[in-house]
């Protein structure tokens, strides 16, 4: 044990140098930055929105609409005694992102049933998603508005009849059926939500995978390269003492990164996401609970088998991969089937659905160890326990093997004579 | 006494290419015994067998009377291997260093400092050792890991070209710290192409060629057998 701690102890040394403390900083730093980034700019958004406005009309109607506009957090700065093109122009100079021009006439439109119109003109002034949230809020309020005079309009000429029966004669009531559980909701928010709850998973599992994977791939090729291995090999330490060593330290070095890494993940979202949209989940939250649709302790803890299972495959994987490489440089080339095995079952399970999937796809993608942590989720919700069972024994006998064959690697030649060179011809070792 | 190490009939192929084609020596106490020979003789092979880091072909290993191939761990407790292109940790301090390699040796704390301890007399590096391996020159780099094969006394050193890339008065110093220490009881197994090293350091030398030993003695037997003035010219008749 007192060995097995001294190569613990100088593994984890290796890993946590200054490059890594800094690139983790950097890291942090950068997230908290475009965080505060963007909370300010979906600030800038929701709040107060200027908006220009001429208003060729000056009836009552148009009035009703600017006043709407104003009750709805838009600043309206109104221009006055000019032509449509003088509008434009004087709008252009200015910092407002919309004008909204009311020809004259459209009040007297409105009185005679017949269409009217508004005309909008957006300055596109950046072309990032939170800019043009403003004509879309402008949208909202015109639909509203219209949605109020066609009521008046509807009272006036049928009184008596409800308007919201006239326009919408067949209504719907959504109810979401998950096993033995109901709540009313639509089928298509719920399964937003419960994207959005597992969307966590895989982006920690990447992270844990693509930081340890690293870690002990170059901590391999690095005792190749700097010509440490052979005389590690011949100290009185078991060879997979030696293994294990450098698994736990990268996984504990890459479980740490992975963490710090996520937190500023989080700081990084809640910038983004704001107060408002976390009012907004735990709404959607209490729909989910009468679903079911949660984790309680058991389902945590399956989550975590499978993603620690996960990581100890990658970490495996990794160990073998490493000792194919001959140096640091291709050992980094070797980094690249690991992280295609961990993206292809993210991006199919973002676009395609596990069970609908064919029967060729489905094992390929169920061969794939890191599936498994990507689809518990989804089983535990729908209690497909042996689904979930099933995936967390297969990684484990994958682990297995691969463990037993880097084991036996460690104790044979090829620890010394195994390697894959990129653009150079094989050559024995003398 | 009993030989430390006997190698009977020891072969090793590389897929189809034959490394060593049955070789037989042996390492008696407290005696250097050096195998030279031209590169890709088996040299490295050999001594990569002995240090346990290649599985032996057909043949025993016999080291202090247990089997290498069926006892590799105890064998590791009692040896030593310097191998020729050897690095140490970069990032470490040369202490630290030592320190790290010590602690898989060490039964006890005391033990762990003793060896420690000896091993910044072999270098005599000084307040150097308190800096990272990776400023030193080549010179400094080799001494610490002579001394760090040195330093546990262990019962047979494994040095491949000890003295490779040293300037003379490095090298010299090299030899003697490991003259010194076959004084002190350790066998040395070791290779080199420098004939001068040969002779100073060796008491019996094998001359190995395509995986064969074709000859073997003391340097004054083989001398005499070839009718040579010094070893390189022995190196150069077994050899025609």
């Amino acid at each position: 044990m007192k060995k097995f701690l001294n190569l613990l102890k100088k593994e984890i040394k290796e890993l946590v140098n200054v490059q890594l403390v800094v690139s983790l900083a950097f890291t942090l730093l950068l997230f908290n930055f475009v965080g505060q980034m963007s909370r300010k700019e979906v600030q800038k958004a929701i709040g107060v929105q200027p908006i220009s406005a001429l208003d060729l009309d000056g009836s009552a109607s148009s009035q009703a609409i600017l006043a709407g506009l104003e009750s709805a957090r838009f600043k309206i700065e109104r221009i006055e005694g000019k032509t449509k093109e003088q509008a434009i122009d004087i709008a252009r100079g200015g910092e407002s992102k919309l004008l909204l021009v009311i020809p004259s006439g459209f009040g007297d439109s409105l009185k005679d049933l017949k269409p009217s119109q508004i005309e909008t003109y957006s300055y596109m002034r950046s072309f990032s998603l939170i800019g043009a949230r403003g004509s879309a809020i402008v949208r909202g309020v015109i639909s509203a508005l219209n949605n109020v005079l066609s009521d008046s309009f509807l009272k006036e000429k049928l009184p008596g009849l409800d308007p919201a029966s006239l326009k919408n004669p067949i209504k719907s009531k959504d109810f979401v059926i998950v096993q033995k559980r109901m709540a009313e909701a639509s089928a298509s928010d719920v399964a937003g939500m419960v994207s959005s709850q597992s969307l966590l998973i895989p982006v920690v599992l990447m992270m844990i995978v693509i930081y340890s994977s690293q870690m002990v791939i170059s901590a391999v090729a690095m005792e190749k390269q700097n010509k440490t291995l052979e005389t590690l090999l011949t100290v009185p330490i078991r060879r997979t003492s030696i293994i294990t060593a450098k698994m736990l330290a990268a996984g504990l070095v890459g479980l740490l990164s992975a963490g710090i890494y996520m937190f500023g993940f989080k700081s990084f979202m809640g910038g983004i996401g704001g107060d408002d949209l976390q009012a907004a989940a735990s709404q959607g939250g209490a729909v989910m609970r009468q679903l079911g649709l949660y984790f309680d302790t058991s389902g945590y803890l399956i989550l975590g088998a499978s993603l620690f299972l996960a990581i100890l495959v990658a970490l495996a994987l990794a160990m073998i991969l490493g000792v194919l490489a001959e140096d640091f440089r291709s050992a980094q080339s070797m980094l690249m089937p690991l992280m295609f095995m961990v993206m292809i079952p993210y991006f199919i399970s973002l676009f395609a659905d596990i069970n609908t999937v064919s029967l060729p796809i489905k094992i390929f993608i169920l061969a794939i160890p890191f599936s498994h942590p990507f689809l518990v989720s989804q089983n535990l919700y729908l209690g497909n326990y042996g689904m979930i069972f099933g995936g967390l024994a297969y990684m484990l006998v994958v682990f297995t093997v691969l463990v037993v064959f880097a084991a036996r690697i460690f104790s044979t030649d090829r620890i010394l004579t195994m390697k894959l060179r990129f653009g150079k011809k094989r050559g024995a070792t003398a | 006494m009993d030989n430390v190490l006997t190698v009977k009939g020891l072969k090793k192929s590389y897929g189809k290419q034959m490394a060593l084609a049955g070789i037989d020596f042996e390492v008696r106490p407290g005696e250097v015994f050096a195998l030279i020979g031209p590169n890709g003789a088996g040299k490295t092979t050999t001594l990569r067998i002995i240090a346990t880091l290649l599985t032996p072909g057909d043949g025993t290993i016999s080291f202090l009377n247990h089997d290498l191939r069926k006892e590799p761990d105890l064998v590791r407790e009692k040896i030593s291997y310097l191998p020729e292109e050897a690095g140490a940790y970069k990032n470490m301090k040369g202490l630290d260093y030592l320190h790290f390699m010590a602690n898989f040796y060490a039964r006890t704390p005391e033990e762990e400092k003793a060896f420690v301890d000896r091993a910044v007399e072999i270098t005599e590096l000084g307040d150097r050792l308190k800096t990272k391996v990776g400023t030193y020159s080549k010179g400094m780099t080799r001494k610490i890991l002579l001394a760090r094969a040195l330093m546990t006394k262990p019962v047979l050193a494994i040095l491949d070209e000890p003295t490779s890339g040293l300037d003379v008065l490095n090298a010299l110093e090299v030899r003697e710290i490991v003259r010194r220490y076959v004084k002190e009881g350790t066998s040395v197994l070791l290779s080199s192409h420098n004939m001068l090293e040969i002779e100073f350091l060796s008491d019996r030398v094998a001359l190995i060629d395509k995986g064969r030993i074709l000859d073997s003695g003391t340097p004054g037997e083989l001398k005499e057998r070839h009718q040579a003035k010094n070893m390189e010219e022995v190196f150069r008749s077994s050899l025609r």
